[in-house]
C-alpha cells in the first residue's frame, strides 16, 4: 500500500465562537491534481493555514507522506517539502526577482553560513535561474519584485514555492484577480507543474477547476461535503445545494 | 563609472582619511579632533549595531546601550576588580556583552515592532538601575575607573594606549575589524536571510527559513558589535559608568543610524560623524542645539527615510546613469 500524500484526520479549528474547520476528514493520494472548492467561509484557506503550520490546530491530526506534521513550526513543514502560495500575493518587494528566488533556493542548503559570499553559492544560483527561466521571468530577473506587474508577482509567488523544490505545492487562488490572458498562461503552467509535483489548489473559478483537477474536494461550513472526480462532483446533489442554496424555489 | 567603482572610491577615501587622520587633522583643524574622530568611530559601532538590527532584519532596538554598557563594565571590572590584563579585560567585556545579548535575545526576538522596542528598553533599564545601585562592583554614580594595563609587553618593549597613536590605531583596527565582519555577514547567505525576514517574515518562514533563529543571530551579532564599542570606549576613557547604559544613549544611536541611513554598511559612520561634529561645534554656542537635531531627524524620516546613505546611493545611481540599474547596498 502506498503512503497517502496528505491525511486530514478529524481536524478542527475554532476561532472563539466560530468553527472555521469542523472535524474535517479526507485523504489525498499522490500523482493527482487536487482541488478544494467551496463557498466563501467554507474553511479552505484556514485548512491551508493549518496544513502549513501558520495557524495552530484546535484538535485533530495532519499527516504528510505518513509523518504527523500537526502544529510543527512553519519552516520545518516547508523543509519537509510542502510549499504554498498565499491568496494575498506576497513576495520580497525590496529584493530583485533573482534574489527572491535565490533565497528560496538557498533555504534548502541552510542560511547559517555567515562568512561565505552569497553570490558564490552555485547550486542556489542555478536553481534560482532555472525557476526564473521556467516561469518566463528572466526579462525581469534584476528588477525589484515591488515593481513587477500583478501577473508577474503571481508567477514569482509560485516561483518562490518552486525554488524550494517541494514535493507538494498548495496554491491558494493562484489566478484570482487575473485577466483572461494571464489566467490562461498561469493555468497552463499549473497543469505543466502537476506532471512532476503534487498540487492542491484552492480556486473560485469553477470552470478552471473542473477543467484541470483530477479530484475535487468540496468544503462547506468547515467540513467536507463531497469528494470525487469532476464528473461525480458535478452530479452531486449536496454540492448543488451548497452552491445554489436550498431547493425551495425550484419546481 | 559604475556604481561599484564610485562606492569603492568612497570607501577608499574613508579608509585613507582614517589612516592618516592623526597627521592630517592637526594640520587643518586641531589635534583634539583626532580624539573626537576616535570617539566617532567607537560610537559609530553602536549606531551600526542598531542599523544591523533595524536596517537589515527590521527590528528596532532602543536598548543597544545595555550591550555597550556590558562591554564597558566587562573591561573595567575585569581590569580593576579581577586583575585581568589588557586583552583579558577587553575579551571579558566583549564576551559579557555578547552573552547578555544572547540571553536577552532569546526573549526579545519573539516579539516584533513596538513590543520588541519596549522589551529592549526594559532590559536596558533593569541593568541600568542594577549598575547604579550595585556600588561595590560598579562604583554606582561615580563610575569605575581603572589604570591602563599594557597592550603588549615584551622585555623593555611596551605598547600602551597612553600613547595617543597606539590608542588611535588600536581603535581603528578594532572598529575596522567590526565593519569587516559586518560587511562579510551582510553579503553572506545569512545576510540575505536577514533582509528576507525584514521584507516579509511570514513568507520567509513559508520558504523554510527559521525566522526566530535568524533574528536571534542578528541580535547576538549586534550585541557583540555594541559590546566591542563599549569595551573600546571604556579603554578610551579609562572608566565605566552606568550613565552610558541609560536609554538616551540607545536613543542617540537610533538617531545616528537613521540620519546616516539604515540598511547601508557605512551609513552609521556618516550619521554619527555628522551629529557628533554638530554637537562639538554647537553645544557651547547654543545650549538648545538638540532642537535642531530633532528637526533634522523629523525631516530625514519624512523626506529621506533612507538617510544620508540613501541620498548618496540615489546620487551615485544618477551619476552612474540608469542603464547600469543594479540594486545593491552601498
Amino acid at each position: 500500500m502506498t503512503v497517502p500524500l496528505l491525511e486530514i484526520d478529524d481536524v478542527t479549528k475554532q476561532f472563539g465562537g466560530l468553527r472555521a474547520v469542523s472535524n474535517a476528514n479526507f485523504t489525498l493520494e499522490t500523482g493527482k491534481l487536487h482541488a478544494i472548492i467551496g463557498p466563501n467561509g467554507a474553511g479552505k484557506t484556514t485548512l491551508f493555514n493549518l496544513i502549513t503550520g501558520t495557524l495552530p490546530t484546535t484538535s485533530g491530526h495532519i499527516r504528510f507522506l505518513g509523518d504527523d506534521i500537526t502544529d510543527e513550526p512553519v519552516h520545518k513543514i516547508s523543509q519537509r517539502g510542502l510549499a504554498r502560495t498565499l491568496q494575498i500575493k506576497s513576495v520580497f518587494g525590496g529584493l530583485t526577482v533573482r534574489e527572491n528566488l535565490w533565497i528560496a533556493a538557498r533555504s534548502r542548503f541552510g542560511v547559517f553560513a555567515p562568512f561565505m559570499s552569497w553570490r558564490s553559492c552555485q547550486k542556489s544560483n542555478e536553481r534560482a535561474d532555472a525557476v526564473c527561466e521556467e516561469l518566463g521571468l528572466m526579462a525581469h530577473a534584476d528588477q525589484l519584485a515591488a515593481n513587477l506587474s500583478y501577473g508577474d508577482v503571481a508567477l514569482l509567488e509560485i516561483g518562490l514555492a518552486l525554488a524550494t523544490q517541494p514535493k507538494l505545492l498548495l496554491l491558494d487562488e493562484p489566478i484570482c484577480g487575473m485577466g483572461p490572458a494571464e489566467t490562461e498562461k498561469t493555468v497552463a503552467k499549473i497543469q505543466d507543474l502537476a506532471k512532476r509535483i503534487d498540487i492542491i489548489i484552492i480556486e473560485h473559478d469553477i470552470e478552471v477547476v473542473f477543467n484541470i483537477a483530477d479530484e475535487i474536494t468540496v468544503m462547506a461550513n468547515g467540513g467536507v461535503l463531497a469528494k470525487g472526480t469532476p464528473d461525480e462532483i458535478a452530479k452531486d446533489p449536496d454540492v448543488r445545494t451548497a452552491y445554489l442554496g436550498d431547493d425551495d424555489d425550484d419546481a | 563609472m559604475t556604481v561599484r567603482t564610485i562606492n569603492r572610491f568612497g570607501t577608499l577615501v574613508l579608509v585613507v582619511f582614517t589612516l592618516t587622520a592623526p597627521w592630517v587633522l592637526p594640520v587643518f583643524v586641531d589635534a583634539f579632533w583626532v580624539d573626537i574622530y576616535s570617539e566617532i568611530l567607537i560610537w559609530s559601532l553602536l549606531a551600526a549595531s542598531v542599523n544591523l538590527l533595524f536596517g537589515y532584519v527590521g527590528l528596532l532596538s532602543f536598548g543597544q546601550a545595555l550591550y555597550f554598557g556590558m562591554g564597558m563594565y566587562g573591561v573595567a571590572i575585569g581590569i580593576a576588580k579581577l586583575g585581568f590584563g589588557f586583552w583579558g579585560g577587553f575579551g571579558f567585556g566583549v564576551v559579557l556583552a555578547t552573552a547578555m545579548a544572547a540571553v536577552a535575545g532569546v526573549l526579545a526576538v519573539r516579539l516584533t515592532w513596538h513590543y520588541f522596542a519596549i522589551i529592549t528598553v526594559v532590559f536596558s533599564l533593569i541593568f541600568y538601575f542594577l549598575a547604579l545601585s550595585w556600588k561595590p562592583l560598579t562604583g554606582g554614580d561615580d563610575g569605575l575607573p581603572f589604570s591602563m594595563p599594557p597592550l603588549i609587553s615584551v622585555g623593555d618593549f611596551e605598547l600602551t594606549l597612553t600613547d595617543p597613536d597606539v590608542q588611535y590605531f588600536f581603535i581603528v583596527l578594532m572598529v575596522g575589524a567590526c565593519y569587516a565582519i559586518m560587511g562579510r555577514i551582510i553579503s553572506s547567505p545569512l545576510g540575505r536571510a536577514f533582509v528576507t525576514v525584514r521584507e516579509n517574515d511570514l513568507r520567509a518562514s513559508l520558504i523554510g527559513l527559521n525566522v526566530y533563529m535568524i533574528r536571534l543571530s542578528a541580535f547576538i551579532v549586534s550585541g557583540f558589535i555594541a559590546g566591542v564599542a563599549g569595551a573600546l570606549f571604556a579603554l578610551f576613557g579609562r572608566y565605566a559608568s552606568a550613565n552610558f547604559m541609560f536609554y538616551h544613549v540607545s536613543g542617540e544611536a537610533v538617531v545616528w543610524a537613521i540620519i546616516g541611513g539604515v540598511g547601508t554598511l557605512f551609513g552609521p559612520i556618516v550619521g554619527t560623524s555628522l551629529l557628533i561634529v554638530l554637537r562639538e561645534e554647537l553645544s557651547h554656542v547654543w545650549a538648545h542645539y538638540p532642537i535642531l537635531v530633532g528637526i533634522v531627524v523629523i525631516l530625514t524620516v519624512i523626506f529621506a527615510p533612507k538617510g544620508i546613505g540613501g541620498i548618496w546611493a540615489a546620487l551615485v545611481h544618477r551619476f552612474a546613469g540608469a542603464n547600469t540599474g543594479k540594486g545593491g547596498d552601498a
